[in-house]
């Protein structure tokens, strides 16, 4: 039994009411309880995450010492103060997020002593806890939790009536803590990793674009796979341009974790508004590199961004030290290597030149990053030559990401995150028919895909914008007429025969008669440039036939 | 929601005119956002607003329409409205395809519908040189 005149006292002065235990005698008898603390360090028990683990533990000292209350406080190392995080019988202890500084009252005190401490009497102790009083706590002892030499946190065990905790509950209770801190400490650590490895991958995923597919003119796949162990700061991005034209880009960030995948939003965001201006591929990543370089500390990352024009089918890439984009569905297969500059963030006042090509029907390009290629002891080009080869027999570029993933990743084990996008310029029909939702927002879809169409057929350029005008009031005209309730719809129909191009558009709204000049201006436009202009109004809905001869 | 990707509006002060210029293309989705921002923009006190089509790839009747009602609305402020459109421009095929063009006085370059405002002068002396804020 111990008590005050029995307690091995050492220099440190206790407080009110607080014992300073030191274990003089570690003679157990080998109780199933106690041997169940010993098993603490049973490494099957490192597999629990946090959490289960300190259940584990307060169940096993429960048992042990048939205790009424068992507490684990864990340091904050920032703040300097212990953190309630489990508790048996005093859970109001976490679940108030109870926060004990270090050398202050009970828990503190075996922190900065790192010391057992016993209080015989609660009622006459220096407690900083209200909520041990609240419970009608009366009898309290703790130990520290110490793993190579650090304080990680403290363990303590109550009785609601007067205990006299003896050496074997002292022994007992410092066997649990041995044995348990190292596992507590994995356990947070493997937790914490865990935690930021969820963050990273979250805030990867929530920076990738959505929607692929609403880019008019192109049709587009990609994918993104995170690393298994820590994430990257690989991205990619799809985005339409004025007049038509597609920016697509790719990057990899040097570094992994949150503050990679932090800069690759930075970057990623810069790229879009940089290209946004209108800045051509090269201009585009010589500003993001100065971007880059006004950046505090070690930045920097390997990116390829290209636009491309659905109408004249021109790709044009730049390329800051990353790899070399692929080709496949045309008439060379290949991969395409062209001059690229330093990676972002390398050197100052780098100049990235450009790269241009046109893309045949059916020819897909293919931006990808290293974790999809890198192999260990084999050679770069080998592997990028090896993923050309994979992906050739694709019939589309959501089927060129899926052969590549299938092929390339070894599933087990993503030791680098792998980003790959896929593109090709959709055929152009040879007859244009389009149904579309009658909304202004489609407009500019329509637009760009009748300059398309003009420009396939060879119509030229001042003729096809006058054609592009009326086909633009036809289609305002359709959408200012969809009163009837319910998702209104359109088709706008265009062909070319003898010389001679032909529009239908169709609604199913009623005819509106035009109300004053504002409403006429679309008509008088349609008749101005058109050769021919017919419109037939009936129950079903009004139709516009329009007729414009582009070559003699 | 207007698609604000498609046409962009920068404003300008040049003493007692306000110059919008507009790039870009407008249509019935973003025209009625434009005459807005426009407005909106316009201090009180400016004495005309300067619209810039020189810039613009596409504009139709909507467009048109923008430029009316802009007109309309500037008119009950007591402000005036100022149009360069130049002659090889999409904004002044339109225009002309909409047979509006001989109603609408328009100017080559900001300039000349500066030194015409000046002229006209409802407010009297301006010196486009130093009105540039």
């Amino acid at each position: 039994m111990l008590d005050d005149a029995s307690a091995n006292r050492r220099q440190v002065e206790p407080r009110v009411g607080q014992v300073i235990l030191t274990l003089t005698t570690t003679d157990l008898e080998p109780s199933v309880q106690v041997r169940s603390l010993h098993r603490l360090s049973d490494p099957a028990l490192s597999e629990l995450g946090l959490d289960e683990f300190l259940d584990e533990l307060l169940v096993r000292v429960h048992d042990a010492l048939a205790v009424d209350t068992v507490a684990i406080l864990l340091l904050d190392r920032e703040s300097q103060e212990l953190v309630a995080r489990a508790a048996k019988g005093i859970e109001e202890e976490v679940e108030r997020g109870v926060r004990i500084p270090i050398g202050k009252g009970f828990a503190g005190r075996i922190a900065s002593e790192r010391e057992a401490i016993f209080i015989a009497d609660v009622d006459h102790a220096d407690i900083l806890n209200p909520i041990l009083r609240e419970k009608g706590i009366s009898s309290l002892l703790g130990v520290p939790l110490i793993v190579e030499g650090d304080l990680i946190g403290v363990l303590h065990v109550g009785s609601l009536t007067p205990r006299a905790f003896g050496e074997r509950d002292l022994a007992v209770l410092q066997v649990a803590a041995a044995r348990a801190a190292p596992g507590i400490e994995r356990a947070r650590l493997f937790s914490a990793h865990e935690h930021e490895h969820d963050i990273a991958i979250a805030l990867q995923r929530s920076l990738l674009p959505k929607g692929l597919t609403s880019v008019a003119g192109v049709t587009a796949a990609a994918r993104y796979l995170p690393a298994s162990d820590e994430v990257g700061g690989d991205w990619y991005d799809i985005f339409a341009l004025e007049r038509g034209r597609v920016g697509v880009a790719i990057g990899d960030v040097v570094g992994h974790g949150v503050g990679a995948a932090a800069l690759m939003g930075q970057l990623r965001t810069a790229l879009h508004a940089y290209a946004l201006e209108g800045h051509g591929p090269g201009r585009t990543l010589e500003l993001v590199d100065r971007f880059v370089q006004a950046l505090p500390g070690f930045a920097m990352a390997t990116a390829a961004y290209a636009v491309i024009d659905p109408g004249s089918r021109v790709f044009r890439v730049a390329s800051a030290g990353h790899l070399p984009p692929l080709l496949f569905g045309g008439e060379l297969d290949r991969i395409v290597e062209f001059p690229s500059s330093a990676p972002l963030g390398a050197f100052p006042y780098g100049s990235c030149p450009e790269h241009e090509l046109i893309l045949a029907t059916g020819e897909t390009v293919v931006l990808y990053t290293d974790g999809l290629v890198e192999r260990p002891r084999t050679p770069l080009m080998t592997s990028i030559a090896q993923l050309l080869e994979d992906i050739r027999p694709a019939s589309s570029p959501e089927d060129a990401c899926q052969l590549a993933f299938e092929r390339m990743v070894p599933l087990d084990a993503v030791r680098d995150d792998a980003a790959m996008i896929a593109i090709w310029i959709d055929e152009v029909p040879s007859e244009l028919s389009m149904r579309l939702p009658a909304e202004p927002q489609v407009l500019a879809g329509a637009r760009t895909a009748m300059r398309r169409w003009l420009r396939h057929h060879d119509v030229g350029d001042l003729t096809a914008a006058d054609i592009t005008l009326a086909v633009g009031e036809a289609c305002t005209n359709a959408i200012e007429h969809a009163y009837s309730p319910g998702a209104a719809e359109f088709t706008l129909e265009a062909s070319t025969d003898d010389g001679v191009v032909t529009i239908a558009v169709r609604d199913r709204g009623g005819w509106r008669a035009p109300r004053g000049l504002d409403r006429g201006r679309g008509l008088t436009i349609m008749r101005a440039v058109m050769d021919e202009v017919q419109i037939n109004r009936n129950a079903g809905g009004t139709e516009i036939i329009m007729h414009r001869r582009w070559r003699a | 929601m207007a698609s604000v990707t498609l046409a962009d509006v920068q404003f300008i002060e040049r003493g007692p005119a306000l110059v919008a210029r507009l790039t870009g293309e407008i249509d019935l989705s973003n025209s009625e956002a434009l005459g807005t921002a426009i407005t909106e923009t316009t201090p009180k006190h400016m004495e005309a607003v300067i619209l810039d089509l020189g810039g613009v790839d596409y504009l139709d009747s909507a467009g048109i329409r923008l430029i009316y009602r802009l007109r309309e609305q500037l008119r009950g402020r007591g402000q005036i409205l100022s149009l360069v459109i130049p002659a090889d421009s999409p904004a002044y095929d339109a225009l002309r395809f909409a047979g509006v063009d001989r109603h609408i006085d328009m100017a080559e370059t900001t300039e000349q519908a500066l030194s015409e405002l000046d002229r006209t002068s409802a407010f009297g002396a301006l010196d486009p040189g130093e009105g540039q804020l």
